[in-house]
């Protein structure tokens, strides 16, 4: 069932590219004319002009041409084969690198959008959600070949709606209530940092005891999947990203992790984040929002599409996401949008779809911006990549190309459906519009209409 | 069920309160004779202007071009570098019908029953929905917001973004109908067998046929009786048949929303059986592969481009193309933002058709004139012509690039306070604590 | 369970004193048939002699006993070894329809039958009438390895004899190993519970596996230290026990590449033995599969032939005979459908040619009906030899002894052979033709007389 079409790329190949004669957004060193980048190996090794190829090394005559680091999507689910367990308000220890479907055929299409980094993320029916994983968009590689090698672990929670109406108003146990929710974080990190003294004490003893034999040994406490990785977060191995949308609530998590400690995090959505900027900036807190999403549910009606602007300009590290496989096909229009509401300047809209989401996701030292030593993850556009006539030209991961506008077939699927004719109902995908909002409780809203049909 | 409705009344309490506690707009329109200089004027029907000026008279554009003396009656509005384009027009929306979607006490889409043709967005256009001034501070002046559900849907009202009550706001109170044709489902969910969705596809479309024969022969009646009512009884008042009578003439074109192939094959062929009405359909996301059927049955489309593709093996291009494509087979082709708070991003929408083939001019005509054809009121809207009502913008650019600022939006002729509660938003938090410290 | 001792007695008794019997039991034989060997090899005019249970004497030189009574059966006959379907269900009992499942207080956290989690229950317990025991005899197979149906980890793998009536299927060998899959819990969406997604299967496996770590670790300390806190035992847990312990293997029901890999994580973590099952894209990973010692029992439950590709063979076939008829009737389509038949015949030919791509990498495979109903058997053992590139002779090999092989069967059953089991079944003529049936089944030296039908 599974061909590769098209795509000779193979999983985790390093390659190696001259792009000459380009406009380089660096994001990090401003835009430089008439510019080569060479990448060999997978690495930007330099960037400057009129630099040679190495022998064997392609080049591509980029003249009049823009190149950007490639996008990176901080909150996606592109390609989760589930994307909630939604069925306890806390399962920390399922992990969305265990649920990547590397054969999904919207991966080429981001490719084709200049997106090169997802973050693929558990969805916000539960308070502690599954852990996330962030993916190369290296299309055709395996699920093994997709993952962002060493990239910082992350984690989802949710904090609002979602699980309130999930846990407890669809299931009956808490939380309901954003009180609830506080006290449902509470409880699991105490509960967690018992274990944890429980757990070493039992394997303290019992490395004694079996080390001696002596005495009467220990009551086995078996090691708990759920609270090692809760652990983990309080310990800062794992960087926390929280779906949330009041300011109330974004108060509320900070206060909680001041309490245990817990530094680097990433608030999901925010869509009153503004309200709370200077308190976000106070903590180091950062943020990932939508460019103009607002007023699909009750707790994004008092937002406002100067969102972003308003974080960025109180000192607020913040990105620009798509949570929907349409935006992350578009995100450098989202980004220029940002321009739009509030007067962000150029750099710092790119920003919050290259260096910020690297920020967020712990690979900033490796990518989200034109520097040398980085990964050789560029995209070549015709024009400024915040203008809506530009075209992704190029997709590059790793110094392979992915995407080629001069070589893009129609149907770049990888997996085939044989039982499928052409005319069958099955190859018609669901259709994913700019506005899908909540795409993080995709499956969940499944979930409540089955419940409302079967409780009614 | 009970829980969920207790607190959509909480929900709807809490967003009543606070919707009266929260103003919109605290400045007040200008109205009067305005006379904008300098700008290049895109009429849309007339080709470019540079330097240009427009004049407006109260309503209505008293004039477009360049060699006029302006008298100190006018207020100078100086856009000297700018552009000025007409309003754009978002042909399929949710507008003034729907608040927040996820909150059902908000959302006034969908009515009970099969066959709504006496229901009238016009009636449920709340004009102080926070969406509004949201949306036409971004240069989308006028809407056709729509109802969704059932068979006929009800009438879909052509609202101007400007006005304290519905009757101030209408362009046209019947801009559509709105139907839906039964759907073949057939998707990998659907577990019925071909022969039962044939089945049921056909009993559907009897029914939908019934009902509007039985309206064409409550028309003929009712005319018989009014060109001579003596000597007959008076018949039953019929306030769906009634309803239909403006749509059976042609008048009030029929929308159907469409999308597969095998969907707007079946629509077009419906449609052919229904000569005395005039259709319109909305979503054709398909539409490229059937482009010259949809150009020879003459049936203009509502349509989008943000979209992902609609089968596994399509070309991830093929929605941004779609509209260009349909275009070019003849097709008359109007964008839209098929949404509701955010039908500010109708040029967006364009801006995609535009760099996949359709051109800018086109993708243009495609939120601003094409519209105003579709729904009758070309007349009034879609270009920069003199005579026409004065719904036009001032950018500092081409409105279709998310970059471009729109800086004034005049609509009816009123130069509106470019107010949102987005942009107070921003004005009160940006630096919120610069004096409470 | 008294029961099933009894039998598992009987049978030891039985194997060890085939001597004595011998003299007092009357044989029973069949004379010059074709026999098919397990090793895909076929030997004419055979004579087959067995009793009480075992192959006697076979070949061509074989001199009938004086009480060898003769089954009457023509001279044409074939007899394959008795295929053993290497997984199945067959008398399982139902599962509750999930809108039957009781709603839960703690959806997120069930008790263990609700999670799916059930490595205690034995097929030998629980089995009940199935007809398929009878269909599955007429369709040449006499021996099983049985589970019952359920979800993550529904219960016990045990070998059985086959019999038309489920009071008489008898247990081989009980704790092959435990079934296993990525089945989330029952009732699905609506009445279902923790865990219901894939990642959650994982996480919820990895937590099963540490609890019953503990658990053993606590029986062991309170075995020889009776003065500290009893262990809280649990049956669901000490069925893990032996994979735990890698003392038996898993055998996880997977088909796509992606899933198989996400199997191999889960190996890797806890080191079992596995053994795959059904394995629709093991081709991709035999590589993998070889060098991890995994076997496949292959499913054959292969996706139809795509339509159009039947009508085109059905063509081809006609074509041959009347050559009139020719591009006038050719089906006008697009170069975008053409280029989609394209892949998905490739994609399907991919699918059917699993089989012949592991073995010829060299990983163990064997059969499991895997979902399959046995009605379509032949529809999909005629792709199988047409499109999957096997032979005839490979296909018995596979349902026999390879099959035998991977469940540890072979040293009494998947070849006809002097001294191994009599379970072996009866064709009037050879398998792979047109109409072929099942005459007599012999499984454990019992005859079944279908006379045909």
């Amino acid at each position: 069932m599974i061909a590769a079409f098209g795509i000779t790329a193979q999983a985790q190949d390093k390659g190696s590219v001259l792009i000459q004669n380009a406009t380089v957004i660096t994001v990090t060193n401003g835009d430089l004319e008439d510019t080569d980048v060479l990448i060999e190996d997978g690495i930007i090794r330099e960037i400057g002009k009129d630099l040679r190829a190495p022998r064997g090394v392609e080049t591509v005559d980029a003249t009049g041409k823009f190149v950007m680091p490639g996008i990176i999507d901080a909150h996606s689910h592109l390609n989760g084969v589930d994307i909630n367990e939604a069925r306890n308000p806390v399962t920390a220890e399922v992990t969305m690198e265990e649920s990547i479907d590397p054969n999904e055929v919207g991966i080429y299409h981001a490719l084709a959008g200049g997106a090169t980094t997802i973050h693929l993320m558990h969805g916000s029916a539960n308070v502690i959600g599954g852990q996330g994983e962030t993916l190369k968009l290296r299309y055709g590689a395996s699920q093994e070949g997709m993952k962002f090698e060493n990239a910082k672990r992350t984690i989802k929670f949710a904090l609002g709606e979602n699980p309130t109406r999930v846990h407890g108003q669809g299931n009956g146990v808490q939380p309901r209530t954003r009180m609830g929710v506080e006290q449902v974080i509470r409880g699991h990190f105490d509960e967690a940092l018992d274990y944890k003294r429980k757990r070493e004490a039992y394997l303290e003893a019992k490395a004694n005891y079996d080390r001696r034999q002596r005495g009467t040994p220990p009551v086995p406490v078996a090691e708990n999947l759920r609270y090692e990785v809760l652990n983990d977060v309080i310990e800062g191995e794992i960087l926390v990203h929280c779906h949330s949308y009041r300011a109330d609530e974004i108060l509320m998590l900070m206060r909680v992790f001041n309490d245990y400690g817990i530094e680097d995090y990433t608030f999901q959505h925010a869509n009153e984040a503004f309200k709370v900027a200077n308190e976000l900036a106070k903590n180091g807190a950062m943020t990932s929002v939508f460019s103009d999403w607002w007023a699909y549910k009750f707790e994004v009606y008092y937002s406002t599409a100067y969102n972003a602007s308003i974080l960025n300009a109180n000192g607020v590290v913040n990105s620009i996401n798509s949570d929907n496989d349409q935006l992350l096909r578009t995100l450098n229009h989202e980004a220029a949008k940002v321009v739009r509401y509030g007067d962000t300047s150029v750099n710092d809209a790119i920003k919050m779809i290259t260096l910020h989401p690297a920020i967020q996701l712990g690979i900033d030292d490796r990518v989200g911006s034109i520097e040398e030593g980085k990964h050789g993850d560029v995209v070549v556009w015709s024009g400024h990549p915040l203008s809506i006539y530009s075209k992704a030209e190029m997709t590059f991961v790793d110094g392979t190309k992915y995407f080629d506008l001069e070589n893009d077939p129609d149907d770049m699927r990888i997996q085939i459906n044989p039982g499928a004719d052409y005319d069958d109902g099955s190859n018609f995908r669901e259709i994913v519009t700019r506005r899908d909002e909540d795409a993080c409780l995709q499956d969940s809203f499944i979930l409540m209409e089955e419940q409302n049909n079967a409780y009614n | 069920m009970k829980k969920l409705n207790i607190f959509a009344v909480i929900v709807a309490l809490l967003f009543s309160l606070s919707a009266t506690a929260e103003a919109q707009i605290t400045e007040k329109p200008e109205y009067g004779k305005f006379a904008i200089t300098g700008a290049t004027i895109h009429t849309v029907t007339n080709g470019t202007i540079e330097g240009g000026v427009i004049l407006i008279d109260g309503n209505d554009i008293a004039f477009v071009g360049q060699n006029i003396k302006i008298t100190d009656e006018y207020t100078r509005i100086d856009a000297t570098g700018k552009h000025v384009y007409p309003g754009i027009i978002d042909g399929w929306t949710g507008l003034g019908l729907v608040e927040i979607s996820a909150v059902p006490v908000t959302v006034d889409v969908a009515e009970i029953g099969q066959f709504n043709p006496h229901m009238y967005a016009f009636t449920a256009f709340n004009p102080h929905s926070a969406s509004v001034p949201v949306t036409r501070v971004s240069g989308v002046t006028t809407v056709l917001s729509r109802p969704s559900s059932g068979s006929i849907s009800g009438k879909a009202a052509v609202m101007d973004l400007w006005g304290y009550s519905p009757d101030s706001m209408a362009v046209k109170k019947s801009g559509a109908l709105i139907m839906n044709l039964p759907s073949k489902g057939g998707g990998s969910w659907d577990t019925r067998s071909e022969e039962e969705i044939q089945e049921q596809y056909e009993n559907q479309i009897k029914e939908i046929n019934d009902f509007l024969n039985k309206a064409r022969f409550y028309d003929q009646m009712m005319k018989a009786y009014e060109a001579d009512p003596s000597g007959k009884t008076k018949p039953d008042f019929d306030p769906r048949m009634e309803a239909m009578r403006e749509v059976l003439t042609g008048d009030v074109p029929v929308v159907i929303s469409v999308n597969d192939e095998e969907e707007i094959l079946d629509a077009i062929e419906w449609t052919k059986g229904q000569q005395d009405m005039s259709f319109v359909f909305a979503g054709v996301r398909e539409g490229w592969r059937v482009a010259e059927e949809i150009a020879e049955a003459g049936i203009p489309v509502l349509t989008t481009t943000l979209y992902t593709p609609s089968r596994d093996y399509d070309s991830y291009q093929r929605p941004y193309e779609n509209p260009g494509l349909m275009a070019a087979a003849g097709v008359k082709v109007a964008i839209v933002s098929n949404d509701t708070e955010n039908s500010r991003n109708t040029p967006f929408e364009a801006g995609y058709a535009a760099a996949y083939g359709m051109g800018t001019d086109e993708a243009i005509k495609a939120i601003t004139i094409n519209p105003a054809e579709i729904f009758g009121v070309a007349d009034k809207l879609g270009s920069i012509e003199e005579g026409k009502q004065a719904n036009l913008f001032i950018s500092d650019g081409d409105p279709l690039e998310p970059m471009t600022n729109i800086e004034q939006v005049f609509i009816k002729g009123f130069k509106i306070p470019m107010q949102s509660r987005h942009i107070q938003l921003y004005d009160e938090f940006l630096n919120r604590d610069a004096v409470n410290r | 369970m008294r029961k099933q001792l009894l039998l598992l007695a009987l049978l030891f008794v039985g194997l060890g004193m085939q001597g004595i019997f011998a003299q007092t039991t009357p044989a029973q034989a069949l004379k010059n048939v074709t026999i098919h060997n397990a090793d895909g090899s076929t030997t004419q005019s055979a004579t087959i002699v067995w009793r009480n249970g075992v192959i006697e004497a076979i070949g061509t030189n074989v001199t009938l006993p004086f009480d060898a009574f003769e089954i009457d059966g023509g001279d044409s006959l074939h007899v394959y070894p008795g295929f053993i379907d290497g997984f199945s269900i067959w008398g399982s009992p139902d599962l509750p329809r999930p809108q039957d499942l009781p709603s839960l207080d703690e959806p997120g956290n069930p008790p263990y039958d609700r999670a799916g989690v059930q490595p205690e229950r034995k097929p030998s317990v629980l089995l009940k009438e199935d007809e398929n025991f009878e269909t599955g005899m007429k369709a040449g197979f006499t021996t099983a390895a049985l589970y019952p149906n359920g979800n993550m980890l529904p219960g016990q793998v045990e070998a059985f004899y086959l019999s038309t009536d489920h009071e008489n299927v008898q247990l081989i060998k009980e704790n092959l190993g435990l079934a296993g899959s990525f089945e989330e819990a029952p009732g699905g969406w609506g009445s279902g519970a923790y865990p219901s997604t894939l990642m959650g299967v994982m996480a919820k496996f990895r937590q099963v596996m540490f609890d019953a770590t503990a658990l053993q670790q606590h029986m062991r300390y309170y075995s020889q230290n009776p003065e500290m806190p009893a262990p809280e035992r649990s049956r669901v847990l000490e069925a893990m026990f032996p994979l735990v312990n890698k003392t038996t293997p898993l055998f996880f029901e997977v088909d796509t590449k992606e899933d198989i890999e996400r199997l191999f994580k889960l190996q890797d973590e806890f080191g079992f033995n596995a053994v795959i099952v059904s394995g629709k894209e093991a081709y991709a990973k035999a590589d993998e599969l070889k060098r991890r010692n995994i076997p496949i029992l292959a499913g054959i439950d292969f996706t139809d032939m795509p339509e159009w590709y039947a009508e085109t063979k059905k063509k081809e076939d006609s074509e041959e005979d009347e050559k009139e008829e020719e591009a006038s009737e050719e089906e006008e389509i697009s170069e975008e459908e053409q280029a989609y038949r394209e892949k998905q015949l490739e994609a399907w030919k991919a699918e059917v040619s699993n089989i012949k791509k592991l073995m010829d990498a060299g990983v163990p495979v064997g059969y499991a009906s895997a979902g399959i109903e046995l009605k379509d058997l032949d529809g999909k053992i005629e792709i199988l030899l047409d499109e999957g590139g096997l032979t005839e002779g490979d296909l018995v090999s596979l349902m026999s002894i390879n099959t035998a092989n991977i469940l540890g069967l072979n040293r009494t059953l998947g070849s006809l052979e002097r001294g191994k089991n009599a379970s072996f079944s009866v064709f009037d003529k050879a398998m792979s033709e047109d109409k072929a049936k099942v005459l007599y089944s012999i499984s454990n030296g019992t005859i079944y007389e279908f006379n045909g039908n």
